[in-house]
């Protein structure tokens, strides 16, 4: 019965701090499936008596960015309706992407220890887990996206002076932030999942670090606003360069400079390198820790 | 997950696993919750977190031919649940080596994880492909583990979390015995369902022995250990203290529960 070839595997300890990369990606991308479908029968089981529950996913960061949007008017003082409306879908613009960021990475970072008995019980990369989460958050992102559109549209038709751009091809460089967007979420998700196997106050800490890397992001206020060298603040956030490219092309209908996609590109590699390096390394542990 | 040695070591082709010099520590902390906030307290205080190591495992050795049934027996706190996740490959050995060959499955100790909201087809899914197969496989397979659990009607469509703790280990059962492994480790798994079902489950687990897969199973039903087993292994704090037919084994086993004696050879372990 044996399968021919035979499927020897090999159980030893691990004094190298990572395991043979070529095996483990390739379990990891045999297994994608396991994560599509955690993330997706998560989600079910979470929505499953609630259908207003998927709704709010959309009008929690809607009405959020409402709030943000009276608080900042009031902060900066009159404007004019048109700049206002701008402003507005700015803030709404980059909250929904800044929530997709922020669920990867709060959902992620206690993937592993809410997995428990998954992970005492199966063989399998750990990093499926985040994987799943940041999943999860996608699913939550992309329903926000056509929202944004309709309330542009709507705010076109209220305020046709409005400076917003209407089509341009420049749109045609969103799926490709969205590859540094995800790749920097999910490395740190990966980090954050490592710490909260080792300090269990590490997800709840979490909550408070990503309300203010909200404040530091640009989200509430516009990436123009940063004049000189306080402009280094928009690259020293890992969100920065992502934020403000995203800005950019939907409100500006601008292409993305190439010091905001050097950027992106940096942030996303290290972030994902140093996530997975500590995650990876480390994830043969988990089992013992949890 | 799995580590991969140099050269792979060879492994007989008559054997299914083998267990080299295996030995497992773990330290649990015995102090302060893991939080950032007591290591900083403690940093600061110049303390040091007190820990103790646990020897799970201690220097077993150990041969399973494909196609045995070897039942492990021991006290609580021998090291059998954690014998059992190395050779799934889920908890890494501190020395020594294990070398597989085949399919794992596996139904250990702390249930499966089923999601509590979904219903037991969906929990039968996510299963399959926690266990590394893919959503097609899976899914050509649902009918049959359905059928198998053969739970009272429609409850395979409803939440497991109206499942009895009868129908819930069912379920599991059915979705470990029928992923095809090559070898299948059950742990505190046979007390699933009724009588009828336990023959059943016996009757599955002797098919799985006459297609040359092989079995391990971590009990406290000997009865069940002595019916099923055409081997046995004894572990007492980590260190395998005999091993051989089944009915010897649980017979000083079970002298042992009651006066407290191991046999001689091993008093001083």
């Amino acid at each position: 019965m044996n399968a021919d070839p035979r499927k020897i595997q090999v159980f030893e300890p691990h004094r190298a701090s990572l395991p043979k990369l070529k095996p483990y990606l390739n379990e990891f991308w045999r297994r994608r499936e396991f994560a599509t479908e955690l993330s997706r029968f998560t989600d079910k089981a979470e929505y499953l008596d609630s259908k207003l529950g998927k709704v709010w996913l959309v009008l929690n960061p809607l009405f959020l960015a409402v709030i943000y949007f009276l608080l900042v008017s009031v902060i900066r003082g009159g404007t004019s309706q048109t700049d206002g409306f701008v402003t507005l879908a700015h803030i709404l613009i980059g909250l929904f992407t800044f929530y997709f960021a922020q669920n990867t990475i709060l959902l992620g970072a206690q993937s592993i220890t809410s997995g428990g008995r998954l992970i005492l019980n199966q063989a399998f990369p750990r990093s499926l887990l985040p994987l799943s989460s940041a999943l999860s958050a996608a699913r939550q992102f992309i329903p926000t996206i056509p929202v944004y559109i309709a309330v542009v549209l709507i705010g076109k038709l209220l305020f046709p002076d409005a400076a917003l751009p209407g089509l341009t091809w420049n749109y045609l460089y969103l799926p490709l932030l969205l590859l540094p967007l995800a790749f920097t979420s999910f490395g740190l998700a990966l980090l954050f999942a490592t710490m909260n196997v080792y300090f269990r106050d590490t997800s709840k800490l979490l909550s408070y670090i990503t309300r203010i890397w909200l404040y530091a992001s640009p989200v509430l206020w516009l990436p123009d606003m940063v004049n000189g060298w306080h402009r280094i603040i928009l690259y020293l956030n890992p969100l920065g360069p992502v934020l403000s490219a995203n800005s950019r092309i939907w409100i500006d209908g601008l292409a993305p400079t190439a010091a905001q996609l050097i950027a992106c590109a940096i942030w996303s590699l290290l972030a994902l390198l140093t996530g997975g390096y500590f995650f990876i390394s480390r994830e043969r542990d988990f089992a013992v820790r949890i | 997950m799995r580590s991969e040695s140099k050269v792979t070591p060879v492994l007989p082709s008559n054997l299914a696993i083998r267990i080299e010099d295996l030995s497992i520590r773990y330290k649990i902390n015995i102090e302060s919750k893991k939080t950032l906030k007591n290591a900083l307290m403690r940093a600061s205080k110049g303390q040091r977190v007190r820990t103790r190591t646990v020897e799970a495992v201690n220097h077993l050795s150990l041969d399973i031919p494909h196609g045995s049934v070897v039942g492990i027996v021991g006290a609580n706190g021998a090291g059998k649940s954690t014998l059992m996740r190395s050779i799934a490959g889920i908890l890494p050995p501190s020395e020594g080596r294990i070398t597989v060959d085949g399919k794992i499955s596996t139904l250990l100790a702390l249930g499966v994880g089923f999601n509590p909201a979904l219903s037991g087809r969906d929990n039968i899914i996510l299963g399959g492909l926690a266990a590394g197969m893919s959503r097609a496989e899976i899914e050509s397979k649902t009918d049959e583990i359905a059928q198998f659990a053969d739970l009272p009607d429609g409850f395979i469509d409803m939440p497991v979390r109206t499942y009895s703790s009868g129908m819930y280990g069912r379920v599991a059962f059915s979705v470990a015995v029928n992923m095809t492994p090559d070898i299948l480790l059950l742990d505190e798994a046979l007390s699933a369902g009724d009588a009828a079902f336990k023959e059943k489950s016996f009757n599955r687990m002797r098919e799985l022995c006459a297609q040359a897969r092989t079995i391990l199973i971590v009990s406290h039903a000997l009865a069940s250990i002595n019916e099923l087993c055409d081997v046995a292994i004894w572990l007492h704090k980590g260190k395998l203290v005999a091993n051989g037919k089944p009915q010897e084994i649980t017979e000083q086993y079970l002298k042992f529960l009651d006066v407290g004696a191991l046999p001689s050879s091993y008093e001083d372990l």
